[in-house]
């Protein structure tokens, strides 16, 4: 199944070595805070990728599941005394429940009527973190999240933070690779090319979809746990309509349907919001003008995969 | 009064039916998700806001020249974010061309504008008048008639005037009335400017009423007229009509007698309990798969 050859491998192994180095050789927190802000993208995206990808299934809730994850781990930690690791399971957990239950109505909400369902999720998910104020903490969010720790490893620097972000991406990357290589990952494909005719060769459509979505929710919760521990506090607007239009135009840019290309658009975005920080009157104009002059030139994305049948 | 919020609920769901106008008609055409509907019609009920409380122009002039800029605007996005994408391999392509505009047209606005709300002039006279022994406010009559005049008319329009005919014909199928004879390009520009023209009267209504105008307003009315015309079903002239009115009526009802907090919430939690019972809103057609 998952066949890689031998300039692959050697292609993984430089690639391995060059970010096991980097923080060592550039020494500056600002850089490596935001190669950090890159891996926990890099995590929403990949599971955005596989939803939108592999799938068609148009998402624009995904921020409510990293909001999941990110109340989960910051409630669990500062209220009840848990420690990282098992609020990260957690926290993964529940935004996989959570993306089972918004994945159920796919059976029959098709399309942009599925679309709009996740945007009322979301929506409903910021609202009622912000309404709900003794369990989420309001407006003003969840402050104080403790220092967490891993099997001993105290994680307190931007150097740690990027391991550990470091090593969740690498189990986020190497689990849906191995996923979309298998039989699994060939349904998907099936279903994204033509659904009618994949439900017509035995494949269970209906299950898949919701299997992808709540899958790519999954990650989504573990990104969210992540982001509660790095920021130590969570508010509610991180999580806004806007973030998940981000994670979409990132993996869009990229290129759907193609894992590794996630990593280039959501660089790619991550860059420009940051190159063009020192001029926050003109960003969003900037950003917008850099979506649509790539898509006009590349319309498959910056490295788009496969041709989309409509 | 019960009556009263019944009456301005009714308004504002006369004002979201024009804005939700455009937006369905490009959405049953193109299939297209108009990220920058909103953003273009708070561009042209700003203008208004300029020309009337700055220039001091004569409020129909105003009404008349932002309305017309704010159709030229959604023509020109239609020209240069989304002609080229109409034949992409992917329609989501072309929706995040469209977010891309509308991020274009929001920071441009708030280079002029700020993000302030800003005092709209009032455009019609807060009298009260007696009706059936019950004190009623003029203004959410005014409103709404004028509101409901531009729906008739475009109906009308759509069904009588020959390019309103060929802009059904085209969102029934592209390739088909190409064949016909019908310039496909000059429709669609039409379409936009059309419904960017209704997007920024029913924004100056909206603006005049509550006195009130920002930019955040801009991308909450995509999202409204997203809700709208989904819940009302694609497409559809009297889905859009429906949905508006539902949106409008319960929006008033849940902000007096619950709380205007959880507004947005009650909200979406409609649309996703009538999304469960119908999936395709209320008058939507059930698309059948073709081979």
């Amino acid at each position: 199944m998952l066949r890689i050859k031998k300039n692959r491998l050697l292609l993984y192994a430089g690639l391995l070595a060059c970010v096991i180095v980097l923080p060592f050789i550039v020494r500056d927190p600002y850089f490596i805070g935001m190669v950090n802000f890159i891996i926990i993208y890099s995590i929403l995206c990949l599971g955005l990728n596989l939803i939108l990808g592999y799938t068609g299934l148009l998402s624009l809730g995904h921020a409510a599941f990293y909001g999941i994850g990110a109340y989960a781990t910051a409630i669990l930690m500062t209220k009840h005394g848990f420690s990282f690791l098992p609020s990260l399971i957690v926290s993964g957990l529940l935004a996989l429940f959570f993306g089972f239950l918004l994945g159920l109505p796919t059976r029959k909400v098709r399309g942009d009527y599925f679309c709009l369902l996740t945007i009322a999720f979301g929506e409903i998910f910021r609202l009622v973190t912000q309404a709900w104020i003794n369990f989420t903490g309001g407006a003003m969010g969840i402050v104080g999240i403790p220092i967490p720790e891993v099997l001993g490893w105290k994680i307190q620097t931007e150097i740690d933070f990027y391991f550990l972000g470091l090593g969740l991406l690498g189990f986020t990357y190497g689990t849906l690779h191995l996923l979309t290589e298998s039989k699994f990952g060939r349904a998907f494909v099936a279903i994204r090319e033509d659904e009618l005719a994949a439900s017509v060769m035995g494949i269970n459509t209906p299950m898949y979809k919701i299997l992808t979505f709540s899958i790519g929710s999954l990650y989504a919760g573990i990104a969210g746990s992540y982001l509660a521990v790095y920021q130590t506090t969570v508010t509610p607007s991180n999580f806004r309509l806007e973030e998940s239009c981000l994670m979409i135009i990132m993996v869009i840019v990229g290129g759907m349907g193609n894992l590794a290309a996630t990593f280039v658009g959501v660089s790619v975005m991550a860059v420009a919001i940051e190159f063009f920080r020192p001029v926050p009157e003109y960003r969003l104009l900037i950003i917008g003008l850099i979506m649509i002059l790539v898509l006009l030139f590349r319309p498959q994305g910056l490295l788009g995969a496969a041709a989309f049948k409509d | 009064m019960f009556i009263d919020v019944l009456i301005v609920g009714i308004m504002v769901g006369a004002i979201y039916t024009l804005v939700t106008i455009g937006y369905s008609m490009v959405y049953g055409m193109l299939k297209l998700m108009n990220f920058a509907h909103g953003d273009v019609y708070i561009f042209g009920t700003l203008l208004c806001y300029t020309l009337l409380a700055q220039a001091h122009l004569p409020p129909l002039l105003g009404i008349l020249i932002a309305a017309l800029a704010g159709g030229i605007l959604a023509s020109m996005v239609e020209f240069f974010a989304y002609r080229r994408l109409r034949a992409a391999q992917h329609r989501m392509i072309s929706m995040i061309t469209a977010l891309g505009a509308a991020y274009v047209i929001q920071n441009a606005s708030e280079l002029r504008w700020g993000s302030q709300v800003l005092p709209f002039p009032s455009l019609f006279p807060s009298q009260l008048v007696t009706v059936l022994g019950h004190q009623i406010s003029v203004t959410p009559i005014i409103t709404l008639a004028i509101a409901v005049f531009f729906i008739v008319a475009f109906n009308l329009f759509l069904n009588h005037h020959k390019m309103g005919k060929a802009i059904l014909c085209v969102s029934q199928d592209i390739p088909t009335s190409s064949l016909m004879g019908i310039p496909i390009n000059r429709i669609i520009s039409m379409v936009y400017f059309l419904g960017g023209m209704m997007g920024v009267v029913g924004g100056i209504l909206y603006s005049a009423s509550y006195n009130a105008i920002s930019l955040g307003m801009g991308f909450r009315g995509t999202i409204v007229a997203f809700t709208a015309a989904v819940i009302g079903g694609i497409g559809s002239m009297s889905g859009t009509l429906i949905g508006g009115m539902i949106l409008g009526i319960s929006e008033n009802i849940i902000s007096v007698y619950v709380s205007s907090s959880y507004r947005d919430s009650i909200m979406f939690l409609v649309l996703i309990v009538i999304l469960l019972i119908k999936p395709t809103g209320i008058m939507g057609k059930v698309e059948q798969d073709k081979l």
